[in-house]
């Protein structure tokens, strides 16, 4: 493992968690952390864990140990729906679309927890500004949007919630490599002008480029981190990782 | 109590078995003395129990097995007793009634049952209760629930004593043939449906007419018991229990009696039905709320009802004869190479007839294959080849469309194009009828049926070697059980052949995860085949068992001569195994040769790390 | 006269798609068939019944029969409130058919309550509509009737709007839509399960209320025979499908009171047979969705 040391204060902190289904452990003392305003890229193949590693810091999946912190608090084990008010948000993988839902009520669900309507309305319009195309569509089903748009209804909906962290799962499953590039653009413009932090799940290499730091996992544990330009230089341990050594 | 035998075999009587043996034969003793003890209208509360309680039997085959909800077992009972009672009254010889009543049932039964074979859901259940409702009402209207009409009892079975040694005889019988179904091939399929359905048909499992069997096999049953209860009452009247409150009864019965416990069954048939009416005035109204609230508990707190409870004082009460039990190593032993040779070279010998020449080299062939799921391509003109004794891989990222050529070719999946087994197309060929030729597949998250010992599943997997039909199986006719020993013996032999035999009572789902992956490696082989498509065979194993995996797959083409086709993400495994690869990519071959080849293609490091990702990175020199 | 059959016919319908609605919202919500609505909604007016006849107990006062009916709403949302959060919540991974189980269990327990606690004979429904009646198309509809065809459309549109134009609606048709993506939004999925089976079991016991009414008695079980008209509309209609189900009913009340003149096992004979044939062909119902099954 390069030296990259841990985040002063970090906004989440995860500490050696183990967790998978039943009698079936995924996830093997995976400890991470990210910092306000950092965008941290978690790098694996199809079977490292990736997806568990999200479900469980969420609360989706149960921990079996290992603790997750946000900004300090132990926020291990909570359901999903407590995390929200706390300003963690996720895009789950597929970008999780109410399909019968129009556009402007998946919006609205994005900012659910929130009872100001005047702040509600602002973001609405905030969200509409930054994404056009989906003021467009506004009153249109969300299941009729085609991969691209969803990817920006499912940013904006993560946007309405104002977070300070965001994580997403898998952008680029389903979308071309121009999509691909264009989503992972929208996710560093978030980015620098929200503040927000991104935990950003991934095997495409590409989204080590708008990563500050990044962790590879393989087989469910973290084998490998780097931080500033290292990240760049990851791409031939990932190569490795995802099909076999020696090349 | 002695656990369900599967074949004839005296158990053999352990010290731990002897409290839970004892207690038995004292029930029995009690139950068979019950006409000396009881005047003669208690003994027919216990006789309309003994009814009930094989409708109940019958319920469970259909609940407890299947996994189908009938919510018109009452009204089927009546269905038993109206056609008894008809053709009683018009002289027809009491046995001859007795199979009337069964056939008439079985196919009520089955008929309502029909939606099954097209939905798998539990709106079934619907269309029995609607029936229930109807029942009623045409018994109703036509009147043929008056007590005008009587059984006409032989003359040799009028005494109570009588009356009651035949309902003990006939709940004997069902008891004796639902274990029977059990340890047979149509026992397997009825549990593979319940939990399994959607790859049942990778056991040579016919989904649809399987549940049909069961319906028509419980209908059977039912009427059995609506002929037993018309002999019991000798004529019917309007104050019969074919309502709906009876049919909820009795699913109360099947629950807290326990699904896989036909001794929980008749002792919460007689809790219900039997004990209100002996029990004094005022108490009788209580038990049936209380029974009532158990079902709900039972679902909540004690799904195995009180067979379970029953089991589990039996394993204590052995723990107190004879110490507490050893649990088996969980993970597989270490096996003796000569024995292994010989397991393989017998698990070989398969009734497999050879069509026509084997065309050499390929021994599956797919050209031009398309999948197409509404508008989703899943699989786009693959062109595809396995030959014989090779180690094919197959690999992509994720939905690339290993998984749906595995379903193509095992026919789960709506395919044009051609694919080609031992020069047979099977694209025209059922689903179910890819075992018997030769092609076994294993799935990416265990298709075997966690509910089972890991030797039943091992029986589940042989499907198609299992040739009788269910009926002649369930009545242990002859030819039957020489196979059901045949099947015994090649599934011991697999499981020798993984270091399994120690585990082979042990319930599949309380095992380790990768040893349940290998369970479900030996049951693929049990079943004897040519060709071998394990699906992501690695996935959820720790890096020792993927390790170990890799010889697996080489001992499996070396020692059984079998030709394998292995999906894998973790593609290092691959390169070390494969003789052959093809990677997939949205539903397109990208590219094909040895995994070092492969590997090195530049379309297919972008395929894992990312469209664009050999372009030089951004910001870098 | 074919008009005066319709109309009739419709007015059944409009009864049975108040337990419909209830059926296809928990359905919908929760993925769970609830057949225990019959029976918890006869409970609740079993009670209020009982309390006009001989009084609260402990308190001595009667309830005015329309007090009973209010009873019969309030008793059902209760039980619904209770068999959510402590029979249904701690089954939530549980396979479908052990829910449905469970479900047939209430409906047994309570019927159980009410046969052997209650009352063992027919209870009488007290007339708390008046007995007036009123001509339509030539058809003759008592107050009762004409209740069932208002509350059950003025049930279908209240709900209409809870669900399009509240947040507890949003929250709802998300949940419907995919609940671990609502969970992720913020959205408290147990609050709209108990939304859902507390306004089921509200308006089955409106249901119970005007069923008996129509009827004049009330009896264990009876209620779960016209739960299963209501089923088999919604199977019709779509299981998914709000409007679906509302429609569903009151084509079947429309055809079981043609058939009715024929004898009582035709209503229910011709019942079975459309179930069936629905089931064997178009499993999900005429407007429901596909992907459902």
């Amino acid at each position: 493992m390069s030296a990259a040391g841990p985040v002063p204060n970090p906004l989440l902190e995860v500490d050696r968690l183990c967790s998978g289904y039943g009698s079936l452990q995924v996830l093997f003392d995976v400890s991470l952390t990210v910092g306000p305003g950092e965008v941290v890229a978690l790098m694996g193949s199809n079977g490292a864990g990736k997806t568990t590693t999200l479900r469980t810091i969420t609360g989706l999946l149960k921990t079996m140990s290992g603790t997750v912190r946000l900004d300090g608090h132990s926020i291990t084990g909570q359901p999903p729906e407590a995390l929200v008010p706390q300003g963690l948000v996720m895009v789950p993988e597929g970008r999780g679309m109410l399909r019968e839902l129009t556009v402007q009520e998946n919006l609205e669900l994005g900012a659910f927890t929130n009872s100001d309507r005047a702040s509600v309305a602002r973001l609405m319009d905030q969200t509409f500004t930054t994404f056009p195309i989906l003021a467009e569509r506004r009153q249109q089903k969300a299941g009729t949007l085609s991969g691209g748009q969803q990817q920006m209804l499912a940013l904006g909906r993560a946007l309405m919630a104002a977070p300070r962290l965001m994580l997403v799962d898998e952008a680029s499953l389903g979308l071309s490599p121009i999509m691909t590039e264009t989503a992972f653009n929208l996710i560093a413009e978030v980015n620098n002008t929200t503040g927000a932090a991104v935990l950003i799940v991934e095997q495409n290499v590409l989204a080590l480029d708008l990563a500050h730091r990044a962790y590879v996992l393989e087989k469910g544990q973290i084998v490998a981190t780097a931080e500033g330009a290292e990240v760049r230089s990851m791409q031939g341990r990932l190569r490795e990782a995802y099909l076999g050594a020696g090349h | 109590m002695p656990s369900e035998a599967s074949g004839f075999r005296w158990p053999r009587v352990e010290t731990r078995s002897i409290p839970g043996l004892t207690v038995g034969a004292i029930a029995l003793v009690v139950v068979l003395a019950a006409p000396v003890l009881l005047p003669s209208f208690k003994l027919d509360y216990l006789e309309t129990a003994i009814s009930f309680a094989v409708a109940a039997l019958s319920l469970n085959l259909l609940v407890g097995q299947t996994g189908q909800l009938s919510i018109a077992h009452a009204a089927f009972l009546g269905v038993g007793s109206v056609v008894a009672v008809e053709l009683g009254s018009r002289g027809l010889a009491w046995p001859l009634v007795f199979i009337g009543s069964m056939a008439a049932t079985a196919v009520a039964v089955a008929v309502v049952g029909l939606p099954s074979l097209r939905i798998r859901g539990l709106q079934v259940a619907i269309g029995t209760l609607v029936f229930q409702a109807f029942a009623i009402d045409l018994a109703n209207s036509t009147g043929v629930l008056a007590a005008t009409r009587s059984f006409n009892r032989p003359g040799y079975l009028q005494s109570a004593g009588h009356v009651y040694f035949l309902s003990l005889a006939v709940l004997a019988l069902v008891a004796f043939l639902l274990s029977r179904t059990r340890a047979t091939r149509a026992g397997r399929s009825f549990v593979a449906v319940r939990d399994v359905e959607a790859r049942a048909a990778a056991f040579g499992i016919n989904a649809g007419r399987t549940k049909l069997l069961a319906y028509a096999l419980s209908g059977a049953l039912v009427g059995l018991g609506g002929a037993l209860f018309a002999f019991q009452q000798n004529s019917l009247g309007s104050a019969v229990p074919f309502g709906l409150q009876p049919s909820l009864l009795l699913i109360a019965v099947v629950v807290v009696g326990g699904a896989r416990s036909s001794v929980g069954i008749v002792i919460a048939s007689f809790f219900i039905y039997a004990l209100p009416s002996l029990a004094p005035a005022g108490l009788s109204k209580y038990i049936q709320v209380v029974f009532a609230v158990f079902l709900i508990l039972a679902v909540l707190f004690q799904p195995e009802g009180i067979g379970g409870v029953l089991k589990d004082l039996n394993h204590r009460l052995g723990d107190l004869v004879a110490g507490p039990r050893e649990r088996p190593n969980p993970r597989p032993m270490p096996t003796d190479p000569v024995e292994k040779a010989h397991s393989a070279t017998a698990l070989r010998q398969v009734p497999r007839s050879l069509s026509g020449r084997l065309p050499v080299p390929a021994l599956l062939s797919a050209r031009d294959v398309t999948v197409q799921y509404g508008g989703v391509q899943a699989l786009q003109q693959l062109n595809l080849e396995v030959r014989r004794g090779e180690i094919v891989g197959l690999i992509g990222a994720n939905g690339a469309g290993k998984s749906t050529f595995f379903n193509a070719v095992s026919g789960l999946a709506p395919v044009r194009g051609s694919i080609r087994y031992r020069d047979r197309e099977l694209t025209i060929a059922p689903a179910a009828s890819r075992s018997g030729a030769g092609l076994v597949r294993t799935f990416q998250d265990m298709g075997l049926v966690r509910a089972d010992t890991v030797r039943e599943n091992l029986l589940l997997s042989q499907g198609w070697l299992a040739r009788y039909p269910a009926a002649a199986g369930i009545l242990g006719l002859a030819g039957t059980l020489p196979t059901e020993k045949e099947l015994r013996r090649r599934a011991d032999m697999a499981l020798d052949l993984f270091g399994l035999d120690h585990l082979a009572e042990e319930r599949l789902g309380d095992l380790p995860y990768g040893t349940m992956r290998i369970v479900e490696i030996a049951a693929a082989v049990a079943a004897g085949p040519d060709m071998l498509l394990l699906d992501e065979a690695s996935a959820g194993l720790t890096p020792e068992e993927a390790n170990q995996l890799g010889y697996r797959f080489n001992a499996l083409r070396d020692e059984l001569s079998l030709t394998l086709v292995i999906i894998e993400h973790h593609v290092p495994l691959i390169a070390r195994v494969c003789d052959y690869c093809y990677c997939l990519e949205s539903g397109r071959l990208i590219a094909e040769g040895t995994p070092a080849e492969v590997v090195a293609e530049p379309d297919v490091i972008e395929s894992f790390l990312g469209a664009g990702s050999l372009k030089p990175a951004r910001g870098s020199v | 006269m074919i008009g005066s059959e319709i109309v009739t016919g419709l007015t059944i319908g409009a009864g049975y798609s108040l337990l419909a609605v209830g059926v296809v919202l928990v359905y919908t919500s929760t993925r769970v068939l609830s057949l225990a609505l019959g029976e918890m909604g006869a409970f609740g007016f079993y009670l209020g019944v009982k309390f006009y006849l001989h009084g609260v107990p402990l308190l001595g006062w009667h309830l005015s029969a329309f007090e009973a009916g209010v009873t019969a709403i309030v008793v059902g949302g209760v039980l619904g409130f209770l068999v959510e959060r402590f029979i249904m919540r701690p089954l939530t991974a549980r396979p479908g058919i052990d829910k449905l189980i469970v479900t047939l269990g209430v409906a047994l327990v309570l019927a159980l309550v009410e046969l052997n606690f209650i009352s063992f004979d027919p209870y009488p429904a007290p007339p708390f509509l008046g007995s007036g009646h009123f001509v339509l198309l030539g058809a003759t509809l008592t107050t009762s009737r004409i209740a069932e065809l208002v509350a059950a459309a003025g049930a279908a549109a209240v709900l209409y709007l809870i669900l399009n134009r509240t947040k507890l609606g949003l929250a709802t048709r998300a949940t419907t839509s995919d609940p671990t993506v609502a969970r992720l939004l913020g959205v408290k999925v147990n609050t709209v399960y108990r939304f859902a089976w507390m306004t089921a079991g509200g308006l089955a016991g409106l249901a119970g209320a005007l069923v008996s009414n129509t009827n004049g008695v009330l009896l264990p079980f009876s209620l779960t025979t016209a739960l299963l008209s209501s089923l088999a509309g919604a199977v019709v209609g779509g299981l998914d499908s709000l409007g679906g189900a509302i429609a569903g009913c009151l084509v079947l009340g429309v055809v079981q009171n043609l058939a009715q003149p024929y004898g009582i096992a035709y209503e229910s004979g011709i019942t079975l047979v459309i179930v069936l044939v629905v089931l064997l062909v178009r499993p999900q119902g005429v407007f429901g969705r596909s992907s459902a099954f």
